[in-house]
């Protein structure tokens, strides 16, 4: 039997590209091996929400998808995605934090993000999540 | 400081470090430290500012980091490089995250700053008016401290 197609891949065959804007690098190793197992190509990395909008801008409009820690030094998650949605409110942004405060995930979906994941973080919550995202687009 | 407080993290201890590590861990007794604390080798703080301020610290020996930080990345590290300072306080984050959810379900309403993380000997932390509780957390990797000093403003 043939394997499913990775959720990674578009209808052409081509690949989903995600920014990744996390300060942590073991989140961003954890995030980029869940990611690549399922063929995304994790195009750029940012530690900070000023680093982040900046590669967010250089990469426009060849991004698919933008992970987007919240506690963050510089500029916070919350900002960034305002500022990422003011840009371009088509982006695709999925916020990614170990706070799960209601007054932040309601902020963040308000703001624009197409889903919101609780850390810590496992490969099937977070494939789910983003396949749900991506929906419509594979 | 009210007892209350510690419970959400005592609680997102023993979750955090069930669902990440795999292990099973151990609460034990609680204690009230009021004069400088000696920390263990490494220790990450998370500050809390609003209706509740003061800070959490998660303190450990660098053996024990080193076996945490194997684990979470399913290689062995036998260096305490940036991974695993990144690996330490990225748990520290996944607990303090769960607990302050818990607070602010409480009704508590207050930001956290992004952890710190700071390695060395002989480190002690003094708190000017605010006492600490401690509670040890035992597991198979070895023993974690969970220290919160924390009051209403």
């Amino acid at each position: 039997m043939d394997r499913p197609k990775p959720i990674g891949e578009k209808k052409d065959g081509s690949r989903f590209k995600v920014l990744i804007i996390d300060d942590s690098v073991f989140v961003v190793k954890q995030l980029t091996q869940i990611l690549q197992s399922e063929n995304f190509e994790v195009i750029d990395c940012a530690d900070d929400g000023v680093v982040g909008l900046e590669k967010f801008k250089e990469h426009h409009p060849n991004i698919d998808i933008i992970t987007l820690d919240i506690t963050m030094p510089k500029m916070d998650g919350i900002t960034t995605l305002e500022k990422i949605m003011e840009f371009d409110k088509k982006s695709t942004v999925i916020m990614i934090s170990a706070l799960g405060k209601e007054d932040l995930v309601k902020k963040s979906l308000l703001a624009g993000a197409k889903s919101y994941i609780v850390k810590p973080l496992d490969r099937k919550k977070v494939l789910e999540r983003i396949e749900t995202v991506l929906k419509g687009e594979r | 400081m009210r007892v209350e407080y510690i419970n959400p993290f005592v609680e997102s201890s023993v979750s955090v470090m069930t669902e990440v590590l795999g292990i099973d861990v151990e609460r034990k007794e609680i204690s009230l430290r009021s004069k400088a604390v000696p920390v263990l080798d490494v220790a990450v703080i998370v500050g809390l500012v609003g209706q509740v301020e003061g800070r959490v610290l998660f303190d450990m020996s660098k053996k024990t980091a080193l076996n945490i930080v194997s684990k979470m990345n399913e290689e062995e590290i036998k260096e305490f490089d940036e991974l695993a300072k990144a690996t330490i306080t990225e748990l520290g984050n996944m607990i303090t995250g769960r607990a302050v959810t818990k607070l602010s379900d409480m009704g508590y309403r207050f930001d956290v700053t992004p952890p710190a993380i700071f390695a060395g000997d002989n480190m002690e932390i003094s708190d000017v008016e605010l006492e600490a509780l401690v509670v040890p957390i035992e597991t198979s990797l070895g023993r974690i401290e969970i220290n919160v000093a924390l009051r209403e403003k």
